[in-house]
């Protein structure tokens, strides 16, 4: 297989895009076209200050990688969750965030749950009995709670995150199995900011996240390679094989599924919008950050509940 | 000599000479679900493997 740009020998082959390329092109094209997507999107400028959120995987780290090459202004987060599970599953993914941040010379606001707020992830998922036995929910709840609330406490224009296209076509498979109209209204590129919340946005969102660990790896970037042990058998997992056969057969066929949403979505063809979905969103009595609920958001009635259960 | 396809902590066997496509449908593994590797530089899935080789398979799906 031979590079569409130079002729010589290919390294990656995306079938999506009739398309290989050879490792230094592949290495240009995946910052040239997260520009395109940036700009495209309006997802932020050279002038803003960006948090990324990076959990020592391939694809945040990627991202932080590309946003610097990129120049753009770019410091990362990176939340200790945790979960250790034997493996010292978080120690690894903070050694590994860390050591990118020292290597590449960026700067990295660490915040630990457990310190912050008493209890690590795997606890507060068993004390406030949310999630079914799993901490994935309790997990990403406070991930959204806290990114929110660090941009914003430290002053960032933008948070980025490295989701990628298949993680977005997995989330929108199962809303679309489940008609989950308000989930999928949300559902897109950017997530503007408002009123307690910081702009939200995803530079890696048409990506396969196969072309994401291609990246890693031509880049030589050191990323957690372990699964969290948490996730084996998760519902998102299922979905990306399930789409991913469908791709084997149908090249092409998730960046069109996603794609066609956005169009769909964006040209009001889809569904009829609700008039301001946020406008019954009011602030937190505990924390200030939006929210739908009467008195206390999600996170904080979950901390209020593993307070209570935790101390008795 | 058979080559070594490694993925995670699983290993398959496959005869020298086949595309890597090819030994990748015979391992029951779905080319979009990884990478693959030759001494840690990526190849695509037309490459004839090579007697007594070891390619490693890097999984692409992540979750949570």
């Amino acid at each position: 297989m031979k590079c569409k740009k130079c002729g010589e020998k290919a390294s990656v082959n995306m079938r999506q895009h009739r398309m290989a390329l050879c490792l230094d092109h592949f290495i240009e094209w995946i910052p040239e076209q997260t520009e395109r997507f940036i700009k495209k999107y309006n997802m932020f400028t050279r002038e803003e200050k960006i948090l990324v959120a990076v959990s020592g995987g391939k694809d945040s780290l990627s991202l932080w990688d590309i946003l610097i090459r990129l120049g753009y202004k770019a410091d990362g987060l990176y939340l200790g969750l945790g979960i250790n599970e034997g493996i010292g599953y978080s120690e690894e993914s903070h050694r590994l965030t860390d050591e990118f941040a020292r290597k590449n010379n960026l700067r990295l606001h660490v915040v630990d749950i457990e310190k912050e707020y008493g209890h690590s992830i795997p606890i507060l998922s068993q004390i406030s009995h949310r999630g079914y036995g799993k901490p994935c929910s309790v997990c990403g709840l406070s991930k959204r709670h806290e990114m929110n609330r660090i941009a914003r406490d430290l002053g960032y224009d933008v948070l980025a995150t490295g989701h990628n296209l298949d993680d977005e076509a997995a989330v929108l498979f199962g809303n679309t199995l489940q008609w989950e109209a308000d989930y999928l209204l949300r559902q897109g590129p950017v997530l503007p900011g408002m009123d307690g919340l910081a702009r939200k946005v995803k530079p890696l969102c048409r990506f396969y996240e196969r072309e994401m660990t291609a990246y890693a790896i031509a880049r030589r970037i050191e990323y957690i390679y372990e699964e969290c042990p948490f996730a084996e058998g998760s519902t998102q997992i299922f979905y990306k094989e399930a789409l991913n056969q469908l791709e084997n057969s149908r090249p092409g066929v998730k960046l069109t599924f996603y794609l066609r949403f956005l169009e769909a979505r964006r040209s009001g063809d889809l569904f009829v919008q609700k008039e301001a979905a946020q406008a019954h969103l009011h602030p937190c009595e505990k924390c200030g950050q939006p929210t739908s609920a009467p008195d206390l958001c999600s996170f904080c009635r979950m901390l209020e509940k593993a307070d209570t259960t935790g101390s008795s | 000599m058979p080559v070594k396809l490694i993925l995670r902590n699983k290993e398959y066997e496959v005869k020298a000479g086949m595309a890597l496509l090819d030994a990748l449908k015979k391992c029951d593994i779905i080319p979009e679900s990884v990478i693959a590797t030759r001494e840690g530089e990526l190849i695509t899935e037309d490459e004839i493997l090579k007697d007594g080789e070891v390619i490693k398979l890097v999984a692409v799906i992540s979750g949570g």
